[in-house]
């Protein structure tokens, strides 16, 4: 349990440590490994089949549980390992700005924050967890202190935190039916008769507004104000993906719903992948673009998911990691085009190849496995989810969502295109080494992470065997 | 016997292609001598493995619902037979490329994107597990667009458009994977071979979205018209190489396959139609595209296009003797057709342009080069007795077979096949000769030879055609659809032999009258371009309204339009709907507040009253 309380109590040392800045970069990287690390040390037991559970009693009936299966330390993984890269990036990116403090400070509680979520065993936690982030995500969108941009957190944090009084009113609803927030008591409760629509709603409202999906997903390029390192950390690798998690947590291993919960959660995921795939091609903001291709890819992680098949299921959690990589990647490439151009407008870049020849590469090898182009990671969760929605019996959804994969593999090659083949519009050096170092090695992961596919397929697979209750 | 031997056509060009793409600097024959090496042993590998029944498996991406994700490649007659043809074609175009590419900066790309695709190839033909086949296949997008975009300064538009078309189009593969996988619950396509699936229900739509994989693939209309771009633009062995050869033979391996082994296609099917409707549509509009263009590149590539149109017919017709046709047709065609390309590329490599207006009497300066380009145009055209000539034939008596509008279809796409050859080698080899062109030599030998081999493969395959039939083509249908059928020999419908011969004659009649009212081998297709209705259609081809990418990407943008729409009315909600109803809500209770004591003490009766009603109700 290393992994909650490092980052978490730790990020409140590091503003001490003003008056040495390298030793406060340092010691953030450190919490945040340790996060990484605690979560891998779980990975043998996990993959044995068995969990890992802290409990400790609080008066007045409330407990505190932290429970680690083989979905939770996916989850954990996947965001640590991310939030390593993208604190190493900062070290290089955020040096050229004021309120280093802070910065750091809001990173690592968000970190320690999505441990504390992820392996939350009770429903009270797990809301307590999750307004940290929203608190640390509305301070970082706002980091730089212009009005618009202080607006626009505004926007993030009230819709989100909306979202999550809805959804706490949810569990009100789940502990009338069920007599409690343990996530173990309220599953063995439910498996006698499914959860009340309201409350599907209302923690569906929730669920929807953090992952940015239709109708809740404007925030969410309009955080793209954030530094780079922010909105990569933000959008691709955590907080999006606490919605999605939790979704898995919730409506997959906790609570029976009703199927035709589970259909209309496919159409509302099956719109939100078309209209911000068409938003991402007609907007000419390099990170909006991003951000939306974001939602676009989030609804797909919602289709394998709530496809409710095994292999949809699956693909869902890889996709997490798949995107997760790549999409990290493909910020922290805008953030150095940003850097250095000091422009987001697409209309005004062009011919960056030249000049940024391995940012460039990295951002084509990352965009390649968003598209799911093999043998970049991307094809194997996209191929997964594919099969999963079609397995489900739903195969006219999962040709919406071909056309979601089309529209994707257009406009991030429209993208690339405009930012870095053509005429050289904006002279432009390369990033710092250790910026290009965390990109490349983004890259690299994506490639990786689809020729030796045979370990995340068997810890995903594991891990929806726990979920489903099959394996053990 | 080891079968992970499997591994090696797939690892060994692909170690060796990043070994090539990491060599930099002065080291010049190292990726040339490296490439050859490879492609040998790759050849040598092939005819060893060519006959022999082979199945590697191994665990890759998990077991999922009882469907297991295995690495799982299998050597068989079909499979081996096109693994060989990859391999023979592939080392010959890497010959070629050695003068070829001799001085021509981003030749270790080249030579690196070339191994890596005949590794993708190999892989995608040995695949015998869906998923494999989809990795190999999308993995070939990678080199495609490589290939295209080291060539001249604006090939990189074109490496795009061909990835998006290419791109899209494997995701409709995709699609077709996951419902052929759900619907036989398996995914190993010797397994699914055992129990065909049937193409009642949703069996026709997997179908489809695989065959629209395949024909694209292929370079099938309306996937075609990023290769006309690349034939300009991208490195001309590339034009031999991927859409002329490799491309083709994968392409119509998957779509026999599917026919074949996955789907039972028959006859009445509607799917069948739709095929041979298709491959129709594609020879015609091709072959007139063709006809009227005035570079030697651009005129082949139409031809690369429109001759898919005949395959896919002849296996759409569902009969033997139609699938037979079509699949000789493949071959026959990437033998041909490569053979052209590579004559292009000789003629430009030693006269410094494809422009026909700028080309003519090159014969005498070139005669083996001309040579090889007759062979390889008559078989192109189906003059009796090279290769094409025999494959058409069966693939006219498979359409014919089925109706009397698709034998019409193929023969005219004939008549216009050997107007447009007779066309381009007037202009390039006969006729008036430039001054500009008085020193051209003959291309040096490491060009030639290719060709020649080539040339000489395609009269083999004509005159002795039972050599190819009965040991690579027949054998793929196996003895029990042959139902005692032999196609090889003279064609067994005479009739049909003589109305090919009629409609060549008549191309060389139509061919003689153009070059009279124009007075040039280059004019002689104009009478038909300047036609009424036709030059206007024409007209609009060459202002391209009619690019399907076009009018795809103007869909396309026209509906991101409409979402984007949708995305700013839901952000307007937030940023202004809720916000003025908030000022607007926060207004109106203000209003209130005035002041004024006794109205607030209203104001606290009229709610005591409002609860205590409420309690009495609830109580």
């Amino acid at each position: 349990m290393l992994a909650v309380f490092v980052p978490t109590l730790g990020a409140f040392v590091l503003p001490l440590m003003a008056s040495a800045p390298r030793l406060r970069n340092a010691l953030a990287f450190v919490f945040v490994l340790a996060a990484l690390v605690g979560s891998l040390a779980l990975v043998p037991t996990v993959l044995s089949g068995r969990t890992v559970d802290v409990r400790l009693n609080l008066p007045l009936g409330l407990n505190f549980v932290l429970h680690a299966d083989g979905l939770a330390v996916f989850m954990a993984i996947v965001s640590s390992l991310l939030s390593t890269i993208i604190v190493l990036f900062s070290t290089g990116y955020i040096r050229h700005y004021d309120y280093q403090n802070e910065y750091y400070l809001m990173v690592v509680l968000f970190l320690g924050a999505m441990m504390g979520l992820v392996y939350a065993g009770n429903l009270i936690l797990l809301y307590v967890f999750w307004e940290i982030t929203a608190i640390a995500s509305w301070r970082l969108i706002g980091f730089f202190r212009e009005k618009q941009h202080v607006i626009r957190a505004d926007k993030a944090f009230l819709v989100t935190v909306f979202g999550a009084l809805a959804m706490l009113l949810g569990f009100v609803g789940v502990y009338v039916q069920t007599g409690s927030f343990d996530l173990e008591a309220i599953r063995t409760t439910l498996k006698a008769a499914p959860l009340g629509t309201l409350a599907v709603v209302l923690i569906l409202a929730g669920i929807l507004s953090k992952s940015a999906t239709l109708p809740f997903h404007t925030w969410l390029p309009d955080a793209g104000v954030a530094p780079s390192p922010v909105t990569a950390l933000l959008h691709a690798a955590v907080l999006v993906k606490i919605g999605v998690y939790v979704f898995a947590r919730l409506f997959i291993v906790t609570f029976t719903i009703t199927p035709e919960c589970h259909t209309a959660i496919l159409w509302v995921a099956a719109a939100s992948a078309l209209v911000s795939a068409g938003a991402a091609m007609i907007d000419t903001d390099l990170k909006r673009i991003i951000a939306y291709s974001t939602v676009s890819q989030i609804a797909f992680i919602f289709l394998g998911l709530a496809s409710g098949t095994v292999i949809g299921i699956a693909g869902g959690l890889l996709y997490i990691l798949m995107h997760g990589i790549a999409k990290g990647g493909l910020f922290l490439c805008a953030g150095i085009v940003e850097q250095n151009t000091h422009t987001k407008d697409i209309r005004q870049l062009g011919g960056l190849l030249k000049t940024m020849p391995i940012t460039a590469i990295a951002f084509l090898f990352c965009a390649l496995s968003v598209m799911g182009v093999p043998p970049f990671g991307g094809f194997f969760s996209k191929y997964m989810v594919l099969s999963g929605a079609v397995e489900s019996g739903q195969w006219w959804i999962a040709l919406v969502f071909v056309v979601g994969a089309f529209m994707t593999i257009v406009y991030l090659l429209r993208l690339f295109n405009m930012i870095f083949l053509g005429d050289l519009k904006k002279e432009a050096k390369e990033g710092s080494p250790v910026m290009v170092a965390c990109v490349a090695v983004l890259a690299v992961l994506a490639l990786v992470s689809g020729i030796l596919i045979s370990p995340s397929a068997e810890f995903a697979r594991t891990a929806v065997q726990q979920m489903l209750g099959t394996g053990q | 016997m080891n079968e992970s031997i499997l591994l090696i056509p797939v690892l060994l060009p692909l170690i060796a292609g990043l070994a090539v793409l990491a060599i930099r600097g002065p080291v010049r024959l190292a990726r040339e001598v490296v490439t050859l090496v490879v492609m040998l042993a790759n050849l040598g590998l092939a005819i060893y493995l060519f006959g022999q029944d082979l199945t590697f498996v191994h665990p890759w991406a998990g077991v999922w619902g009882g469907i297991a994700m295995e690495m799982a490649l299998r050597v068989y007659q079909f499979s081996g037979f096109i693994l060989l043809a990859v391999a023979g074609f592939s080392l010959l175009v890497a010959l070629y490329s050695w003068k070829f590419m001799a001085d021509r900066s981003y030749g270790n790309q080249y030579y690196g994107y070339m191994l890596i695709s005949v590794a993708m190839v190999n892989g995608a033909v040995m695949a015998d597990h869906l998923v494999v086949l989809l990795f190999f296949w999308e993995g070939l997008l990678l080199t495609l667009m490589g290939m295209i975009a080291i060539g001249t300064k604006d090939a990189w538009k074109t490496a795009i458009k061909a990835f998006i078309i290419v791109g899209v189009t494997d995701v409709c593969l995709m699609m077709g994977i996951a419902l052929t996988g759900w619907l036989a619950h398996t995914l190993r396509m010797s397994e699914i071979a055992a129990h065909p699936l049937s193409l009642a229900g949703l069996g026709s739509v997997a179908m489809i979205f695989m065959t629209i994989g395949a024909i694209s693939k292929a370079g099938s209309m309306p996937f075609h018209s990023w290769i006309p771009d690349a034939a300009i633009d991208a490195p001309l062995p590339f034009m031999a190489f991927l859409p002329a050869s490799l491309e083709k033979l994968l392409g119509i391996y998957l779509l026999g396959r599917i026919t074949l082994n996955l789907f039972a296609l028959t006859t009445e099917s509607w799917v069948s139609t739709l095929l041979m409707i298709i491959g129709a549509v594609t020879i015609l509009l091709a072959v007139a595209m063709a006809l009227v263009q005035k570079d030697y590149k651009r005129l082949l590539s139409y031809h690369a296009i429109s001759q898919v149109g005949y395959m896919i017919l002849g296996i759409g017709t569902a009969l033997p003797v139609g699938i037979i046709g079509g699949l000789f047709h493949m071959i026959n065609h990437a033998m041909y057709k490569s053979c052209l390309f590579l004559s292009g590329g000789a003629v430009e490599k030693q006269a410094g342009t494809t422009d026909l207006a700028r080309l003519g009497g090159l014969a005498s300066k070139m005669p083996i080069t001309f040579t090889c380009f007759i062979v390889a145009a008559a078989a192109i055209s189906g003059v009796p007795p090279f290769n094409g000539f025999f494959s058409k034939e069966l693939v006219y008596d498979g359409a014919l077979e089925r109706h009397w509008i698709f034998y019409a279809a193929a023969l005219l796409g004939s008549f216009l096949t050997a107007a447009s050859f007779l066309k381009l080698g007037h202009a390039a080899y006969l006729g008036k000769r430039d001054p500009a062109n008085e020193g051209v030599k003959e291309a040096p030998m490491a060009m030639l030879l290719p060709m020649i081999v080539i040339a000489a493969g395609c009269v083999l395959f004509g005159v002795y055609n039972p050599l190819p039939l009965h040991y690579l083509i027949q054998p793929i249908l196996g003895e029990h659809r042959l139902e005692g059928h032999d196609f090889a020999g003279l064609p067994a419908n005479w009739m049909l032999v003589a109305a090919t011969v009629l409609v060549l004659a008549a191309a060389l009649v139509n061919h003689l009258v153009g070059v009279k009212r124009s007075g040039s081998g280059l004019g002689a297709a104009d009478h038909i371009h300047h036609a009424p209705v036709l030059s206007t259609i024409y007209d609009w081809a060459a202002r391209r309204f009619f690019d399907p990418y076009d009018i795809g990407m103007a869909i396309v943008r026209g509906l991101s339009l409409f979402l984007w729409g949708i995305d700013r009315f839901i952000d307007w909600i937030y940023d202004s709907f809720i916000v003025t109803l908030t000022t607007g809500l926060g207004w109106t209770v203000r209003l209130a507040h005035t002041g004024n004591y006794s109205l607030y003490i209203v104001w606290s009766l009229v709610g005591a009253a409002a609860i205590i009603a409420f309690l009495m109700r609830i109580l």
